[in-house]
């Protein structure tokens, strides 16, 4: 039995591909409904090119030999011998599968900056806002703004303008011409002008005028500050106070590593700093018998992730692997270089900090009692600021804050955060809380 | 009698749709403020959206530290804030 975990872009096209043969496939996902983050509806999907995600879903709701194991947290995973068994919860319930091959798909989340207020209601992700809108019917907030960087900003503002919120303002730190930098993956990937004429038309039809070079750097009992930043990310001046329910700010995505990290899967850094799994030309993780599609092997969108999903499918069900499909990655990876290249994140994020503001959402901890645990204490790197503060000690694992503490860290010690410190700080001993009680209840072994 | 579903949120009823989670009625209500953080008594809401940052953890039914951006809502829970 081949176990794909998670049912988004990259995990659906992976069970797709290996079913064809008839091999047996669980699906296992956390959610209701297929889709992932990515493909979140409630009814049928919305957006660019949606049609493709219910035709996917279709496919694989029809596939006798796939199973949908659906609401199902996975928490570990362990090696057996030659099997590899995945524990997960499903309403409340411990149970456990076991499989020669695994696919992992887990996808991303929104990569969050610290700013004065961010930790009050009001603030939150794009994908949160995006959530909320699609998953569950309800509009965040009535006047709201759309920040940080990134081509996911488009969707989230021109659906929430759809739904019938005003947008007061769509911000992003980067200038478009940093397109300049990546001529050749443009010509190659011509298919994405037309998405981008399709938000262009959306945000017209709307009245929102993206404005670029600019962020949020405070948000403060409704009104929110838009300053102007220079490449570096340093604010030049303070704009203007617009007021608003809701700012949506969000800074890229960031891979889940937990479960590959826990079965031992190489990982290095990326060309924008993320930790990633090494993956071989068939997505084969460093571990024999797991691979690693989608986000997880570098974060590149959904046309990526189906690609990567159904390469791994293939090799994972002893298919061949068309030549075709590996250049059409190539293709789509020479894109996803692009992404990183034309939206950066910089390091004058730390200046917008205030010594009182929160780093560590969990734990409470502010930025001051970082600084002073490196400049007083006398800590080095994260993990002694960590053991100081407990910054990255609470119930997220560390996944919200834990990549900003290395950085500000860094910028306080003068010392470039190390390969190491940064995979360190992405990992973590179980995938997903659970209960002393559940625990004990099972036979589980951590 | 309404068909309405509700449950409580600190004893208020909240009424919300088939399939919504919790953090999302509560916010289609307009109650943005789910809970207070446990030193600082800050007030926090929903953040990440999708079950990663546990910003938006409540009490259901007793049961502490509950996602409710997660959970669906059910009619008769009770749902509360806590600490």
């Amino acid at each position: 039995m081949i176990i794909v975990i998670g049912a988004g872009p990259a995990g659906l096209a992976a069970a797709l591909a290996a079913s064809r043969t008839g091999t047996e496939v669980a699906l296992i996902d956390s959610a209701t409904r297929m889709g992932g983050q990515y493909w979140r509806h409630r009814t049928s999907v919305t957006g660019y090119m949606s049609e493709r995600a219910d035709l996917l879903f279709s496919k694989v709701a029809a596939a006798e030999s796939i199973t949908h194991i659906s609401e199902a947290t996975v928490w570990s995973a362990e090696r057996n011998g030659d099997m590899v068994k995945i524990n997960y919860l499903q309403g409340g319930i411990e149970n456990s599968l076991v499989g020669e091959k695994v696919i992992l798909a887990t996808g991303a989340y929104d990569r969050a900056l610290p700013f004065p207020g961010w930790d009050t209601p009001g603030s939150m992700t794009p994908g949160a806002a995006q959530s909320l809108l699609k998953g569950h019917g309800v509009l965040p907030g009535q006047k709201v703004i759309v920040a940080g960087t990134g081509p996911f900003l488009l969707p989230v503002a021109t659906g929430l303008a759809e739904s019938g919120a005003e947008i007061v303002g769509l911000f992003d730190a980067n200038s478009p011409v940093r397109w300049s930098l990546s001529l050749r993956a443009l010509i190659s990937n011509v298919s994405k002008f037309f998405e981008l004429i399709y938000y262009a038309r959306a945000l017209k039809k709307h009245g929102i005028r993206p404005q670029f070079g600019r962020a949020i750097t405070a948000f403060k009992d409704g009104v929110a500050t838009v300053s102007r930043i220079d490449s570096r990310f340093a604010i030049v001046r303070r704009q203007s106070s617009l007021q608003a329910d809701v700012v949506a700010v969000g800074w890229g995505f960031l891979p889940d590593l937990s479960l590959g990290g826990i079965l031992g899967c190489a990982q290095k850094i990326d060309s924008d700093g993320t930790v990633i799994f090494s993956v071989d030309s068939l997505q084969l993780s460093s571990q024999a018998n797991i691979w690693i599609a989608g986000e997880a092997t570098g974060i590149g969108g959904a046309d990526l992730s189906l690609i990567e999903g159904e390469i791994a499918g293939l090799a994972a069900s002893n298919q061949e692997v068309p030549h075709s499909l590996l250049r059409k990655r190539a293709r789509k990876q020479l894109f996803a270089d692009a992404l990183k290249r034309s939206y950066p994140v910089r390091d004058g994020w730390r200046s917008w900090l205030l010594p009182a503001t929160t780093i560590c959402r969990c734990e409470e901890v502010k930025l001051e009692e970082i600084t002073d645990s490196v400049s007083e204490l006398g800590a080095e790197d994260s993990r002694t600021a960590k053991l100081f503060t407990r910054a990255g000690m609470g119930l997220c694992q560390g996944r919200m804050c834990s990549r900003n503490v290395s950085d500000i860290v860094s910028g306080v010690t003068g010392c470039a955060v190390s390969d190491t410190e940064r995979i360190a700080g992405s990992n973590r001993p179980i995938a997903a809380p659970i209960s002393l009680g559940q625990l004990s209840d099972g036979n589980i072994r951590l | 009698m309404s068909n309405a579903q509700s449950f409580a949120f600190n004893g208020q009823e909240i009424e919300f749709e088939e399939g919504q989670s919790i953090a999302a009625a509560l916010i289609n209500c307009d109650k943005r403020e789910l809970r207070s953080t446990r030193f600082g008594k800050e007030p926090r809401s929903i953040f990440c959206g999708i079950g990663i940052c546990f910003d938006c953890i409540v009490v259901i039914n007793g049961v502490s530290n509950q996602r409710s951006c997660l959970i669906e809502a059910h009619d008769g829970m009770k749902v509360e804030s806590g600490e």
